[in-house]
């Protein structure tokens, strides 16, 4: 019997089970062997023979094709991890990372819960209270409020009023949740009425909970946003900012570390609001606070992330510290052992979320089987991808395949790494964003740091794009692909391409859980 | 055999000769007429999947598979879409001007009526899909001749949920 690395820690574990999916399950599980903890996955009917079941010690089966029955199921959650024998869980971001009462079950279950408090979670959760926590701690907030709709009362009414108290132009967001979804901008009253109702659909079809917060929307602002990491010994520090302001609906579809818009006195003085913030919720963990970052320097408390984010790999990379170890230690009561002036910055890291998505059709999500999937590699790409060549990507979920990542001394060289990066990242036969990243970087807005949260929205996606190839060269190379029978090929390739990125280079079982239609 | 590239216009048919395993084009046409064939030589690469693909002087690496009639293409860091027609075969069963789903989900809204005149780029309907709501938007001007579902219906992915005729 090895001993694992948090045996003699105040809140001992040894195995963690990891409560997702895709890409995020399979770095907090690849972070969990590394750092000599037991692995245990979670899957649904349809992830059956996904990436992050492969990568694990042990997959336990959790019936059922709807989140509901899955990954929202805290009651078959905890008992999948029981069964397993894990002692701890860690819930990846999204499905249940913010849901206070899924923490506390984990704990009354006498499991180790690697995220923060529930009581933290609980607060900064809903936008209210973690507002008047912001206002109380001396944390600047932007205008809003929450729409309350008595029972009974014209809610049209209570609306307008509403929005005229916060004053034009607004951002409906629900209550309950994050990500875009959800979320309207409203310009004018003639069209509040439709996109409330628009967002309170959403808002109940994603949360269960269609309650709507209204706020002013700040325009021409930049999305930044601050890491922090704190411990149970009272220790609070923070990472420094990324920058989120290249989003389309609110969805973030660039991220880069440092922010081009911020320079070390901000810096510090950013760093400082979010270490008040997570203090003000007696943080632990790793959690980020997100600010607007107005033309004039000014910023405003947005909301606090009670969990890893998506883009928390752009830390990594000009940190250097493993942000899902850290939650591990502090997870096991551990201190964090770094202290503020520990933290620097080495050059630069941008992330470009990969979806499964139509730019050229309004970014409408895209199914098929990918039948050519290639990672790039090279000094400073990472990839943290959720897929496989031979996956099939479905409606089923999220339609994030991966998240390519790079690091370079500088960001001009981070931006030239990125176009080689992407340009040399291949995925056939489901339509992806690929090709929409590439332009979006090499835009002029982009490349000299000033873009905004609203340049996207605002800006004609086609005319972003660069010149397109020759018709007729490529259809010569299909017409000659059709000659040299390369669709044999391709097809008889899968299994050793695959391989290649799974490391189960010949094992004939691999193919048994894949198809290969 | 013709072909076109997805999302541009026009059918092509190709001559290709063959020595050895190199091809080159030997003839070209689009649409019925002939066009100046590109100087290409094209032969498989060592790796499956792959081919070389030489441009007046030029080599480049291409990825290639094949998904149902299409060949996806992945050369000089763009990924294109080719697909296969049998030779005089009509546009695919795509309905002339109507809107199709462009993926499974929910119909939650409908914003046209019949006969109603609508703008190119018009919101017609609004669908859900993977939580998120899509407003599928008229490709063009007309007038909406036929709506295929109601609010509420759930529909597969490439039905066809409305036509406009002229």
């Amino acid at each position: 019997m090895t001993v694992g690395p948090f045996e003699s820690a105040p809140r001992p574990f040894s195995r963690v089970m990891v409560a997702n999916r895709g890409e995020i399950a399979v770095r907090i599980l690849k972070a969990a062997r590394e750092a000599g903890l037991g692995s245990v996955a979670v899957f649904s009917d349809a992830d059956a023979s996904s990436l992050h079941v492969e990568v694990a010690d042990e997959a336990v089966h959790i019936p059922g094709e709807s989140l509901a029955e899955t990954y929202l199921n805290s009651e078959a959650l905890i008992s999948a991890a029981l069964s397993s024998g894990a002692d701890a869980i860690h819930p990846g971001y999204g499905f249940l990372s913010e849901r206070s009462d899924f923490a506390v079950a984990v704990v009354e279950a006498g499991l180790v819960w690697i995220g923060p408090p529930a009581e933290a979670i609980s607060t900064m959760g809903d936008k209210i209270s973690a507002r008047v926590r912001m206002i109380e701690s001396g944390v600047q907030v932007i205008p809003g409020e929450e729409l309350t709709v008595p029972d009974g009362a014209d809610h049209l009414g209570v609306l307008a009023s509403c929005a005229a108290r916060v004053g034009y132009p607004l951002l409906l967001k629900a209550s309950a949740g994050g990500g875009g979804k959800g979320m309207r901008e409203v310009r004018e009253p003639k069209l509040l009425r439709t996109e409330y109702e628009a967002a309170s659909r959403e808002a109940s079809a994603a949360f269960g909970d269609g309650t709507i917060y209204v706020e002013h929307l700040l325009t021409g602002a930049r999305h930044v946003e601050v890491q922090i990491l704190a411990d149970s010994h009272g220790s609070c520090i923070h990472l420094n900012e990324r920058d989120c302001s290249l989003q389309r609906r609110h969805q973030k579809v660039l991220e880069e570390a440092p922010s081009p818009a911020v320079d070390s006195e901000l810096r510090q003085a950013m760093g400082a609001a979010a270490v008040k913030a997570a203090q003000a919720v007696g943080y632990e963990g790793a959690g980020t606070v997100e600010f607007l970052l107005s033309s004039s320097d000014d910023f405003y408390f947005l909301e606090m992330n009670t969990r890893l984010q998506v883009e928390h790999p752009v830390t990594e990379m000009t940190t250097g510290i493993d942000l899902v170890l850290k939650q591990f230690e502090v997870a096991a009561g551990l201190p964090l052992g770094i202290v503020q002036d520990d933290i620097g910055i080495s050059g630069h890291a941008i992330e470009a979320r990969v979806y499964a998505e139509d730019a050229a059709r309004g970014f409408l999500p895209c199914v098929g089987r990918l039948s050519t999937w290639k990672i790039p590699q090279g000094p400073g790409i990472r990839v943290d991808s959720g897929v496989r060549q031979g996956d099939t990507v479905t409606i089923d979920f999220d339609p994030m395949l991966a998240k390519l990542i790079v690091h370079a001394p500088s960001r001009p060289a981070a931006l030239r790494r990125l176009d080689t990066a992407l340009s040399d990242l291949i995925a056939l036969g489901v339509t992806t964003n690929i090709d929409f990243l590439r332009d979006v970087a090499a835009h002029h807005a982009f490349a000299s740091g000033s873009v905004t949260t609203d340049f996207l929205d605002s800006s004609d996606v086609s005319a972003l794009s660069m010149p397109e190839a020759d018709p007729a060269v490529l259809v010569a190379v299909a017409c000659a692909s059709q000659r040299l029978g390369l669709e044999r090929a391709a097809s008889a390739g899968d299994l050793e391409a695959s391989d290649e990125h799974t490391g189960h280079s010949g094992d004939p079982f691999r193919t048994l859980t894949r198809s290969f239609p | 055999m013709e072909w076109s590239v997805v999302e541009g216009t026009g059918r092509y048919t190709v001559g290709v000769s063959d020595s050895d395993g190199l091809l080159s084009v030997s003839s070209m046409q689009l649409d019925g007429s002939s066009v100046n064939p590109p100087d290409i030589s094209i032969s498989r690469a060592d790796q499956t999947g792959q081919l070389k693909v030489e441009i007046s002087g030029a080599s480049h690496l291409a990825h290639v598979a094949k998904v149902g009639d299409d060949w996806w293409i992945h050369m000089d860091g763009r990924t294109h879409v080719v697909r296969m027609h049998e030779s005089g075969s009509s546009e695919a069963e795509s309905v002339q001007g109507g809107m199709s789903a462009p993926m499974p989900g929910t119909i939650l809204e409908i914003l046209v009526k019949q006969g109603q005149r609508v703008r190119e780029g018009q919101t017609l309907l609004v669908m859900e899909a993977m939580k998120m709501e899509h407003r599928i938007q008229a490709p063009r001007a007309g007038e909406v001749t036929r709506l295929h579902y109601s609010v509420g219906d759930r529909v597969d992915m490439g039905t066809t949920l409305v036509e406009i005729g002229d």
